[in-house]
């Protein structure tokens, strides 16, 4: 059967609580998730309280704060911090978002901070996504043709035909889509997830590849791509607002067209 | 443990080619049954009485009896595609996954054929 509770050694206990700073007025509580490789204990649950006024505007400013004020040892992934590299994807009250571009104007006194759901946890906030950069990888996400290329320039693409690849090409890898379907958490090894079908998609619909019959072939599965039931959490929580839904929608319309 | 390369694991055994036809009867069936459920409901809403004597007459004529088989069977059809779906969903091991799908399988054909006979039955008044 789908596993619907975390195994008894990874269910999360209280954690340590770290008090708010002398002479704060308004604050912000963060309880984040804490799991640490190297020792037998269950996942736990610590508390943050810090300042409003001396906290930076979104979520990573807070978890770059923790870290570097009161524990050194809190683990998470963060680079560009203005949406475009994915690396600070994390669950944050509930909903997969990006740390960097998530405002905490917008979320409360309290914030739960936990890595994206139904993944193996390498370390605190950070999940194992090998297998999700697999998937991506089986889409074969490069340009593939026949026609040798113009021997003096570039291979040319209409601008109608750019506009249809411009927002599926937007997709920046960070997970919260295929980490937020359902599907994709009973069946991840066999479903690619809305991510690597958003690629496949956006190849399959460049005017230049000639490969989209073979792609498409690919994707024909009870698994790989007809594991989704339409749920649409994707499309909901993307923070580069793209629609992979539609993208699957659209793969489906294309296999039933070739047939009819 | 394997220590076969994450991509060799989701390549897997490749694509199985199928599952269009599947969706698309779902889709197809779940269409059909919009008219026919609502012909069903607001039917038994609008008759006299559901006693047997009203139900008989009403189900033995033409278009009634062509209509429940019908209902009868596009019915049985979705719910064998919808339950294989949640199957394959939840049931991960192999083994009880084909048995419970078979078991499903024969359950709805069974189902179907009893309703199909009872409608019949009925419609042409030899039920005691």
């Amino acid at each position: 059967m789908a596993e619907f509770r975390l195994p008894a050694n990874s269910r999360p206990v209280p954690g340590i609580s770290h008090p708010a700073p002398p002479g704060a007025r308004e604050v912000r509580t963060f309880r984040i998730y804490r799991f640490n490789p190297d020792s037998t204990e269950n996942p736990r649950i610590d508390t943050f309280v810090l300042e409003v006024k001396a906290t930076g505007p979104m979520v990573l400013d807070a978890l770059i704060q923790i870290k570097s004020t009161l524990d050194s040892t809190l683990t998470f992934r963060r680079s560009c911090r203005e949406g475009i590299c994915g690396s600070c994807a994390m669950n944050v009250n509930g909903v997969n978002r990006l740390a960097c571009t998530t405002s905490m104007q917008d979320l409360g006194a309290g914030i739960r901070i936990y890595p994206l759901p139904h993944m193996p946890v390498v370390k605190d906030l950070v999940p194992d996504l090998t297998n999700f950069y697999a998937q991506y990888a089986a889409v074969k996400p490069w340009l593939q043709s026949r026609t040798p290329p113009p021997p003096d320039r570039e291979r040319l693409q209409s601008k109608e035909d750019q506009d249809k690849i411009d927002r599926p090409a937007a997709c920046i890898l960070c997970a919260c889509c295929s980490t937020a379907c359902p599907s994709y958490w009973w069946n991840s090894e066999r479903f690619l997830g809305p991510a690597a079908l958003l690629a496949a998609y956006r190849w399959i619909i460049d005017s230049r590849d000639e490969a989209s019959g073979e792609r498409l072939d690919e994707l024909e599965d009870p698994f790989r791509l007809y594991r989704c039931h339409t749920i649409m959490n994707c499309t909901d929580v993307c923070p580069k607002d793209l629609n992979p839904a539609r993208a699957i929608a659209e793969i489906k319309k294309m296999l039933l067209g070739r047939q009819e | 443990m394997s220590l076969r390369s994450p991509l060799g694991r989701v390549l897997g055994q490749g694509a199985a080619r199928g599952g269009v036809r599947h969706w698309w009867e779902q889709r197809l069936t779940s269409l059909a049954l919009v008219p026919l459920t609502v012909w069903f409901v607001v039917s038994l809403l609008t008759l006299p009485s559901l006693g047997y004597a009203t139900l008989s007459a009403w189900m033995s004529q033409s278009w009634t009896a062509l209509l429940l088989i019908l209902l009868v069977l596009v019915s049985a059809w979705h719910s064998q595609l919808g339950l294989r779906v949640v199957v394959e969903d939840y049931v991960h091991d192999a083994g009880a996954r084909t048995l419970t799908l078979v078991l499903l399988g024969f359950l709805h054909v069974l189902v179907a054929t009893a309703g199909v006979f009872a409608v019949l039955r009925v419609a042409f008044g030899t039920a005691a």
